[in-house]
Order: structure tokens, then sequence, then C-alpha cells
């Protein structure tokens, strides 16, 4: 295996423990968690969320290079908290709140508020259908500019 | 993408923050489109992201046809 194969390989492995780790434990892990876990060094733990980052996957903070997003799931507190399984997760979106019930494949609620007014809202998705409620997901910016400001979008 | 109660309140933060009106979707079909943009196992190996005809396929599934839906090629 070249060494071009062996980081295509090492990614995969690490994209599946971020997001074990996360839908297991609420938070992504830290490079140093992943490199202990993975029995790989820091070094390589980092260049490779920094890949998975430029393949639009990982979301990195700015300076350290630990998981800002691992979508749907947020590393910092937002104003969509889901609880799921007995767990709670924040989400980075209204769109990533309901994938994250999507992506747990469980049922959850969804402790949101409006963008405006910051009246609290709640949601609830039983068996992947959203429960009704009154409300709208209002998308700000052309999806052929979503990346251009992950965080803001 | 944010969660407001109504149109008016989504004119009113567009307003307050000086930004244009983007896209409003129901609550319904943005819990459609997550459930089908998040249901795939990302931490399967052979897991991997949506090209961009793929992505703009299942938009157009859901009605999301405008030129807002466009990704860049």
């Amino acid at each position: 295996m070249d060494a071009e194969q062996e980081k295509i390989e090492l990614d995969k492995v690490v994209r599946g423990h971020v997001y074990d780790f996360v839908m297991r434990e609420g938070l992504p892990p830290t490079i140093a968690e992943t490199s202990s876990t993975l029995a790989c060094s820091a070094d390589d733990v980092g260049d490779s969320f920094q890949r998975l980052a430029d393949a639009h996957i990982l979301v990195l903070q700015q300076g350290s290079g630990e998981i800002l997003m691992a979508n749907p799931f947020s590393a910092v507190p937002t104003p969509f908290l889901v609880k799921a399984g007995g767990r709670s997760y924040y989400a980075n979106c209204i769109w990533d709140a309901m994938g994250i019930p999507a992506m747990l494949k469980q049922d959850a609620t969804i402790e949101a508020s409006c963008g405006c007014c910051s009246t609290a809202m709640n949601l609830t998705v039983t068996n992947g259908s959203l429960e009704q409620a009154p409300g709208i997901a209002h998308f700000a910016i052309p999806a052929a500019h979503w990346w251009d400001d992950i965080v803001f979008n | 993408m944010l969660l407001f109660w109504s149109e008016e309140h989504v004119g009113k933060w567009c307003n307050d923050w000086n930004l244009r009106r983007g896209e409003v979707i129901p609550l319904e079909r943005c819990n459609r489109l997550a459930q089908a943009w998040y249901s795939p196992d990302r931490r399967e190996p052979e897991w991997r992201r949506r090209t961009v005809d793929e992505a703009e396929a299942l938009f157009s599934e859901l009605g999301l046809t405008s030129e807002f839906w466009h990704l860049p090629r």
C-alpha cells in the first residue's frame, strides 16, 4: 500500500471513530483521545482531521485543529439541543437537529427557539416523522455558498 | 439554517441583521431532507459524501428545485 492509499484508509478509520464516539458520548473526540484509541500519532490524527475538513466532512476549530463540527453534531453548545436515547447532543442548525435522530435512528426531542424572538420551540421526531408543530426553517445562504462560511451557515 | 415561528419572524430577522431573505421550507419537509441526508451511516468505511448530482437529485425529490438549491460544479 502506498502512502496516499494509507492516508485514505486512515481517514476512513478516523471518520468511523469520530462518528462512533460522538454518537455514544454526545461530543466529538479530541485529537488526543483519537490518537490513544487508534494507536497512532497525534500528528497523524491532526493531519487526518484536516483532510476530512478539506473534504467538508468535519469542521475544525481554528488554531487547535480540534473538531468543531462533525455534522450534524456540534462540539460546542448551540441553540439546538437534541435529546435521544437518554443522551443530549448539540446540533449545528435546524437541519442538523433533525439529522441527529436520523443518524441515531432513534426518537428524539429537539429543544430549540425562534431565531428572531428566542421563544422556545420544541419539536419531536418519532419513527423518523416530525410531530405536528408550528414553525418554518429558513435557509439564509444559497446552497452554492454553504461552505463559504459554514459556521455562520 | 434557523428555526422561526413564521414568515413574519423571518422577515424581521433578515431586516434586523441586514440580510437578504433566503428560502423558507416547512418543518415537515426539512425533516424529510434531514432523514434522507443523514440516514447513511457515516461510521461505515464505504460511506462517502454525495456527489453534486446526487445531492441535487435529493433536493429535487423534495421539491427544492430553484436556483437557490444549485450546488457549485
